[in-house]
């Protein structure tokens, strides 16, 4: 345990026992921590438990890369990037358009670490496949982060709504939550994308988050509905707070936890949706390109030139994986119930 | 009780009435259904939209439009499509795959998936336990329409080419022994020399195993012949007598579960003609005639004191060597079948839920659709199996921690009691909503699934439909699929209250 | 722990199972207040003799050391309460004893059930004495009733867990024992579900699946913790008829001095992993011979007194059960403490018949008129070399108990 200086001790037993606090003064309990943990602000413990996850930690760190990659490479809109191809510039094929990229290094009897002139090969008319990757990956992470953000944004004020006022608020709310979950999300998600997606990525992304929100909605009012009972909300009603400052100072703040590992759960069910929707050709439509419509595009050429097939899918599990563990080590982190059992 | 499912249907057909409305809204909405007609040349165009507005009634309000749907749909007529076809005749020809595939990937999903999952948590922190919840990570983050192309090209042409010639290589033995023997070890508990020893006997027996039946060229021409079965259905009376009661082969139980294999096997025997070529219905009849004889056999052996286990294990026994001749047979039946001159040596196929104009007997016909369902159903099953996993395990350890847990410790009931009794139950009630909340995922993988394998079903229905901005088959796409999504709901919560009392009596 | 209690020995124990009719008609002759003073003494039998019992958990910051060398014995029909703080090793004690410390605990030392080493034993045969001769109530009765078995399931449970008997038998039984700890309609109850039975009714379900398999020794841990106080006494008052009803003896663990005060023969105070006193619960009571056992028994508020004499808390925290200070654990806390209570912990020794203390002032206790005086907040904190009990009143004695706390280490 790091030992702190300033703080208090406060009591925290652990698994299976249960274990006092000491009065040592500060500077005298470095050693003698015991099982003391010192008191820290509620963000530093969540950080603290995130980053002793080994897979959200690693999620991050290869999101973080995705993201940079994506990002910096190509460039956005005018801002240009380091790569100093584009995707939508042809070109003369190069070797078949087989990628340059090499992983294995020479001693391992690989054709040795390389990038090359086009890393992930090119496409039938010659674009630089690299490219056009990280243009499809920058348009399924703008959709994937609004239908997160939209759709957290909907639930969160659903649920709250309907956990903290009951009554026919709670059944009205709910039952329009029936209502959309009635509708299979990727029929309603088609449905919507194909009225909305002539408009560009950016209302696809708001209008499948406007489809997409009820898990969050049903996660925010369990929670509401047991914080509502708690004493300190009792206490708060029985002096007299209105109801928007008992949401807003006491509510929110504890389902903030849930609001957050929701956000990263839906992006990485958005990821999917997108992909999916654009494979059925649904969702972005060119002369955007997605992961998903690469893929789409590709699939039959996919036994002479799998590279074309490949790239696409293996960003999309990266991005996948890395945001659900991301949301798992968040959970961990934000319901410290699921703490580990230390043996 | 009654009074609850009424509730419970009343508020479910007013959320069914106005989520079709919505999708109705949207469904006219979706596209021009005249902007191909408005391209035709000047003479055909006013005749092709007055058509087309005629028949889809778009000089109707939309609400109008609404109604009359409903009213035709609540008399069993879904309309007619762009075309002019009848949807309810081509929803009758596209429904059955479809169905066929859901129920597969949703009864393995939940049935491997929960399973998983409770190992997952009874040996939590364990190797086991980290492979699984990797895996299921993994599983969550792969889209349907990419694992299902790669299936389709590498699995199936791979495993075709195989069954050619079906040997295996040495190191492909070892590596399946080695696998199954680390399976097996890590579900132990106990200290390392014991599960070194598992290790290892398991890991040696595999190999010895696929290698004789490499060896003899079982994989050509299967079939697990009487002693395979006799063996199997003996060892799933002990394995099931231990799950129910504990192991004790002097036991009542343990004597219900054998004679319950026992009659098993001699039926096989018996009904051999039958089981030739048998109907589905026939199978059917079997099976309760199954259950009735095991709960004979399990009443009557059991006495007073046993009859709850005795029955239980019977019953499970009885069944499980049901499966086994079940299975055998249709081993015995995949040497005809892969020579049929429609198969022509590749069973695993990659389009279509059927082979066309195939004929041949139930067990050919039943291998036929498992052919083509297997790659489909594991590529539309991965995300819903992680799911269920992941729940499964969740519920479960947070119902480990309970204090009627330790009550059932203390009051002495062995560990197997504990689990099964308390902790099972208890943990199974939570993950009965998923199954709700998974059909609609389902739903919409089956739509992707079907477009990558190329099946003509519901899937195909609905996007053709979309694509020509064509409501009445989009609403009756709906009313299926919706209907499923209420219908599973509903059961989810009446099965919910079934087993929690705390429900039930409210 | 050798020396008995003057207490005299009382009718020799029945063998065998007590038949139906002879339990309910125990239930019906005991009707109103039943005490200690009504139930049956204890007899010379040891039922349970914990011998020097250390409990560990290892964890990121080293190993928790619950419970540091607990020894006692339990006599039959014996009611032995054992007092302390959270996090004194108390319930992990008695969980040891039941087998039902996690799977990393580090248990050592020796659990004897009747001259049979229960640590040694194979996990069947502590199984089987689980619930069928040491049996458990648990602290929170809202919790520890599976919520989706009935009532009736799963009393009838803890019997065929242990007895190859029909169910109806087990049933039959169990509806008995509902008769037993005073459920009204039993029969109707028996298919009802936890839910619907109040807090204090639960309680009585679970005294009842504890003497359903006329256990020898019952272990309480916190019964009446989580009940409304009017339930407390009723719930005390059955725990001592069923006891008589089964001939069973009580291990009573509790943080409250009032629930032991009626209920107990002896009374074993513990703190910080270790038990600190040990004695007939009169003497305990009457005559503290370790301070802390007199500071808790300060901190009861009394209806007499005025002022802040009505309530003497002690002040400070338990000390951290990984790094323990060296010296007496309570020496941090302790009006009394001085160098050589931070230097050496003390052992338990006899400060008197059947009594047993672990301090060094003891003897300064045995002549304070009040002892639990010590805490009062105006009262003077011993000197290091001070021999006077009492001396002049300071303003600043809990701040200087830190600064000697801190100079100690």
């Amino acid at each position: 345990m790091t030992p702190k200086n300033t703080e208090e001790p406060v009591g925290v037993g652990g698994p299976g026992t249960a274990a006092g606090t000491d009065t040592l003064p500060a500077s005298n309990r470095d050693d003698a921590q015991g099982m003391n943990v010192v008191a820290r602000s509620q963000g530093q413990l969540v950080a603290r438990r995130f980053f002793r996850h080994r897979g959200a930690l690693v999620g991050m760190i290869l999101f973080g890369f995705v993201l940079l990659l994506a990002t910096t490479s190509i460039g956005w809109g005018l801002i240009p990037g380091w790569w100093d191809k584009s995707p939508t510039a042809t070109g003369p094929l190069i070797n078949g358009g087989r990628p340059t990229l090499g992983v294995w290094p020479e001693f391992l009897g690989g054709g040795g670490v390389a990038w090359g002139e086009h890393p992930f090969g090119q496409d039938d008319i010659g674009r630089d496949y690299f490219a056009v990757v990280m243009r499809g990956t920058q348009v399924s992470l703008l959709v994937a982060f609004l239908v997160g953000v939209v759709a957290t944004a909907v639930g969160t004020v659903i649920g709250a709504c309907a956990g903290f006022f009951r009554g026919w608020t709670e059944a009205v709310l709910m039952r329009i939550t029936d209502v959309t979950i009635t509708i299979p999300t990727l029929v309603f998600a088609a449905l919507v994308a194909t009225i909305a997606g002539r408009q560009g990525i950016v209302f696809l992304g708001i209008f499948l988050g406007l489809v997409t929100w009820t898990q969050t909605a049903r996660l925010v009012r369990g929670e509401v509905l047991s914080l509502r009972e708690k004493e300190f909300v009792e206490a708060a009603r029985s002096v007299g707070t209105s109801a928007m400052r008992i949401i807003f100072k006491h509510i929110l703040p504890n389902v903030i936890g849930v609001v957050i590992v929701s956000v990263t759960l839906a992006i990485a069910a958005a990821v999917l949706l997108e992909t999916g929707l654009s494979f059925l050709g649904f969702g972005v439509q060119p002369p955007d390109t997605s992961l998903g419509r690469l893929i789409t595009d590709y699939r039959t050429a996919m036994m002479t030139r799998a590279w074309l097939f490949y790239w696409p899918g293996i960003f999309i599990i990266a991005i996948a994986l890395s945001v659900n563990f991301i949301g798992d080590g968040l959970r961990d982190a934000f319901d410290p119930r699921q703490n580990r059992v230390r043996n | 009780m009654l009074t609850f499912i009424a509730r419970r249907l009343f508020v479910s057909l007013w959320v069914f009435l106005a989520a079709s409305l919505v999708m109705f809204v949207l469904a006219v909405n979706v596209r021009d259904p005249l902007s191909e007609a408005r391209q035709l040349p000047d003479g055909q165009r006013e005749a092709a939209i007055a058509a087309l507005t005629e028949r889809m009634n778009l000089d109707e309000p939309v609400f109008v439009r609404y109604f009359m749907w409903l009213a035709n749909a609540l008399t069993g007529d879904l309309g007619v499509n762009r075309q002019g076809q009848s949807v309810n005749a081509l929803l009758a020809e596209r429904f059955p795959a479809t169905v066929q595939l859901l129920t597969a990937a949703t009864v393995l999903a939940i049935i491997i998936g929960i399973t998983v999952g409770v190992l997952s948590a009874l040996r939590q922190y364990s190797g086991l336990d980290h492979t699984v919840t990797f895996v299921a990570f993994v599983c969550f983050s792969l889209p349907v329409f990419w694992v299902g192309t790669l299936l389709k090209q590498y699995v199936a042409i791979d495993l075709n080419d195989w069954l050619r010639d079906p040997a295996l290589a040495p190191m492909v033995i070892l590596l399946i022994s080695v696998v199954i023997g680390l399976a097996c070890s890590s579900l132990l508990l106990g200290d390392r020399r014991t599960r070194l020893t598992v290790f290892g006997t398991t890991t040696v027996g595999m190999a010895l195993l696929l290698w004789a039946l490499s060896a003899t060229r079982w994989f050509a021409d299967p079939g697990l012949g009487i002693i395979v079965i006799a063996l199997t259905a003996v060892a799933g009376a002990v394995a099931f007598t231990t799950l129910v009661s504990g192991l004790d082969f002097k036991s009542p139980t343990m004597r219900a579960a054998l004679a319950a294999a026992a009659v098993g096997i001699i039926c096989s025997f018996a009904l051999g003609p039958v089981l030739a070529d048998p109907s589905l219905l026939t199978l059917l009849l079997l099976i309760v005639v199954t259950v009735g004889v095991c709960f004979g056999l399990g009443w009557y052996i059991g006495g007073e004191l046993f009859r709850r286990s005795a029955i239980t294990a019977a019953i499970l026994t009885g069944l499980f060597t049901g499966a086994v001749i079940f299975t055998d047979r249709l081993l015995q039946a995949f040497a005809a079948y892969s020579a049929h001159s429609r198969i022509r040596g590749r069973p695993i196929s990659t389009i279509g839920p059927s082979t066309p104009n195939f004929d041949g007997t139930f067990w050919e016909l039943r291998l036929d659709s498992f052919g083509h369902l297997v790659l489909p159903t594991m590529a539309l099953m991965l995300v819903s199996l992680a799911v269920y996993t992941r729940y499964t395990r969740a519920s479960m350890l947070e119902v480990m921690n309970q204090d009627y847990v330790r009550t059932a410790r203390a009051k002495g009931l062995n560990e197997r009691a504990v689990v099964t009794r308390h902790v099972l139950r208890n943990g199974m009630i939570p993950v009965t909503t998923l199954v709700a909340f998974d059909i609609g995922t389902l739903i919409g993988g089956a739509v992707i699934t079907e477009r990558v394998f190329g099946w003509k079903a519901m899937g195909l229905f609905l996007t053709e439909a979309i694509e020509q901005g064509d409501p009445m088959p989009m609403m009756a796409f709906f009313l299926v699929a919706g209907g499923a999504i209420v219908l599973f709901n509903m059961i989810a919560d009446i099965a919910y209250a079934f087993l929690d009392p705390r429900i039930r009596l409210s | 722990m050798s020396i008995n209690p003057p207490l005299s020995p009382g009718d020799k124990l029945s063998t065998g199972a007590e038949s139906p009719g002879s339990l309910a008609e125990a239930a019906e002759e005991v009707h109103t207040a039943y005490t200690l003073a009504d139930s049956k003494p204890p007899l010379d039998e040891e039922v349970l003799k914990v011998e020097n019992l250390t409990v560990g958990f290892p964890t990121d910051d080293g190993l928790v050391q619950a419970v540091r060398g607990v020894s006692y014995t339990l006599r039959a029909r014996e009611v032995l309460g054992i007092v302390g703080e959270s996090g004194s090793g108390k319930s992990v004690s008695s969980m040891a004893v039941m087998g039902l410390l996690p799977r990393n605990a580090r248990i050592n030392g020796r659990i004897l059930y009747r001259d049979r080493d229960m640590l040694t034993m194979r996990p069947n045969e502590q199984r089987a004495l689980r619930g069928e001769k040491i049996a458990m109530i648990f602290q929170d009765p809202m919790t520890s009733l599976n919520p989706v078995h009935t009532v009736g399931d799963q009393l009838a449970e803890a019997v065929l867990a242990h007895h190859l008997v029909p169910r109806r038998a087990a049933l039959t039984k169990a509806r008995e024992m509902l008769d037993l700890v005073g459920i009204p309609q039993a029969d109707k109850r028996l298919k009802a579900y936890p839910h619907e039975f109040s807090g204090g009714m639960r309680q009585r379900v679970m005294i009842a699946m504890a003497i359903i398999n006329d256990p020898d020794v019952i272990i309480a841990d916190e019964p009446t913790t989580a009940l409304d106080v009017t339930v407390q006494a009723q719930i005390l008052e059955k725990l001592l008829e069923v006891k008589d009803a089964v001939n069973a003896a009580i291990l009573m663990i509790t943080h409250d001095l009032g629930v032991i005060a009626g209920m107990a023969h002896r009374t074993l105070v513990m703190y910080a992993g270790k038990p600190v006193e040990i004695g007939g619960t009169d003497s305990v009571f009457y005559q503290p011979r370790m301070p802390y056992t007199a500071g808790l028994l300060g901190s009861i508020p009394s209806l007499e007194g005025e002022g802040e004499d009505r309530l003497r808390p002690i002040t400070g925290t338990p000390p951290s059960l990984v790094h323990l200070p060296s010296g007496c654990p309570f020496s941090p806390r302790c009006p009394l403490a001085t160098e050589v209570c931070r230097e050496t912990e003390p052992d338990l020794v006899t400060v008197g018949e059947d009594h047993r203390a672990a301090c060094h002032h003891s003897d300064r206790l045995a002549e304070a008129e009040d002892p639990t005086a010590f805490f009062r907040p105006d009262a003077v904190r011993a000197e290091d070399e001070g021999d006077e009990a009492e001396g002049t009143p300071g303003t600043d004695g809990v701040s200087r108990t830190d600064e000697k706390s801190e100079e100690g280490r």
